[in-house]
């Protein structure tokens, strides 16, 4: 429950903070017009962050996937994302995109490595699902897209996350997961 | 964070089934992809959403800002980034006809699931929505709890949001002309404080459901909420709304898939 719990935590702390962050972009992305539509890929990376956070202090199998979905549906229902309920289907392909390389170290390795693969997947994974829902396939920019989204997802989605988790670490808030018992095991 | 009509028809049914078939039609509307079949289906759903929420012209009108200024966007971006017949050409520039088909495609289908989701949200109370989503679509009594439990914390929030701003403000350095700090690196250090405090919270949370029996089975429930006929008759009625336009758009031959996207 406690685990839970804090992947709810997560969902909605982050879906507060782009709520904000949203409010103050739009204005902008309004004034640079079609601009806009291709600065989302430079921001994408942030919508990734959940997951990698959520499973580097559960360290338990899906905690990204649920922590993903979870705070899509804190979006659509409580937030009220224009995008409707089909943002829960992109947030559990990213969820699926960010998880497997830390399933892939059987959930024992949280290096800079393990962490920005999980961005790139992440991000990688669901534009090929935006990209159809968005139609962007047959476009010139196509393949600026992939490498603008890739990169924001390493960064953002992924080397960001680590600096998060380092952070709440050493604040002692996260002790109580598995994350606090590791430590305490070396 | 937002106000709902509870009166009106749409708000009178029941919310998984809202949300299913809001998410249906969604579905469904990504895979059409000429302009005239979602124009059409947003206008249907715009009328709808205007007789059936109870929602006043001038909130329905705001909300659609947003989305109109993304469904905007994206046209101009496809009808300048498509290859296909040149319609315009100036410099670099250039719209063709292949582009401003797709780009008005998925504009009206922005708008589409747009008015949709807003007339969902503006007749669908959060909890009552988690409620039955507990108690009609057999999600387990953890996660609804846990959810439930978020939206209170997202509720306040702002107020929380406030408090951490004015403890760094007391605190902190003060600019060269007196205002508080707020720069991006600020509102970092604001965001961080939020997370920990909110995990600290959620933690309390968490034991306390749990001393208090949550996940013992049988729960029963305060004010269960039921599917009724007129619930079944709204799917029917939006089911069939959809396939008539579907159906006439594809015999009038204007109907186009996926295909559309590679010309």
């Amino acid at each position: 429950m406690k685990d839970l719990v804090l992947m709810v935590v997560l969902g909605v702390v982050f879906g507060f903070a782009y709520w904000a962050l949203v409010h103050t972009w739009n204005g902008l992305s309004i004034l640079m017009g079609p601009a806009g539509d291709l600065a989302q890929h430079v921001l994408l990376g942030g919508w990734l962050l959940v997951a990698p956070i959520a499973i580097a202090i559960i360290r338990r199998p899906l905690a990204g996937v649920i922590a993903e979905v979870l705070a899509s549906v804190v979006e659509v229902v409580f937030l009220g994302s224009p995008v409707g309920p089909t943002l829960i289907i992109a947030a559990l392909i990213q969820g699926v995109g960010s998880e497997l390389p830390f399933a892939l170290t059987r959930y024992k390795r949280y290096g800079w490595t393990v962490f920005a693969v999980s961005g790139l997947l992440g991000a990688g994974l669901v534009f090929f699902y935006s990209a159809f829902r968005s139609g962007w396939y047959g476009q010139d920019l196509f393949t600026l897209r992939l490498a603008v989204q890739c990169v924001s997802g390493v960064v953002l989605g992924g080397l960001l996350a680590r600096v998060v988790v380092e952070a709440l670490a050493r604040t002692g808030v996260v002790d109580n997961f598995a994350i606090g018992r590791g430590r305490d095991g070396q | 964070m937002r106000s709902v009509e509870r009166s009106s028809p749409l708000a009178r049914r029941n919310p998984s089934i809202k949300l299913g078939v809001l998410f249906l039609v969604s579905l469904v509307v990504m895979f059409v992809l000429d302009p005239v079949t979602p124009a059409v289906l947003y206008l249907l759903a715009l009328v709808g959403v205007v007789l059936s929420s109870g929602a006043p012209v001038r909130t329905l009108a705001l909300a659609h800002v947003p989305f109109l200024a993304f469904a905007a966007g994206v046209l101009v971006v496809n009808a300048l980034s498509r290859p296909g017949a040149v319609l315009w050409q100036s410099g670099p520039l250039r719209v063709t006809e292949e582009g401003l088909s797709v780009g008005a495609a998925l504009a009206f289908r922005t708008l589409l699931v747009g008015v949709l989701a807003v007339g969902f949200l503006l007749s669908t109370d959060g909890v009552a929505l988690m409620t039955s989503l507990h108690h009609n679509a057999g999600l387990g009594a953890r996660p609804t709890y846990a959810i439930l439990a978020g939206y209170r914390m997202l509720q306040e929030m702002p107020r929380e949001w406030s408090l951490i701003r004015a403890a760094h403000a007391v605190r902190g350095d003060r600019r060269k002309d007196g205002r508080p700090p707020g720069g991006p690196r600020h509102l970092g250090g604001v965001v961080f404080t939020l997370l920990v405090v909110s995990i600290r919270k959620g933690e309390r949370v968490a034991q306390a459901l749990e001393s208090r029996g949550l996940g013992l089975e049988p729960r029963s429930t305060w004010r269960p909420v039921r599917v009724s006929t007129a619930d079944w008759v709204f799917v029917a009625g939006v089911v069939l709304v959809v396939g008539v336009v579907l159906a006439a758009s594809a015999q009038l031959g204007l109907l186009r898939g996926p295909g559309a996207l590679f010309g």
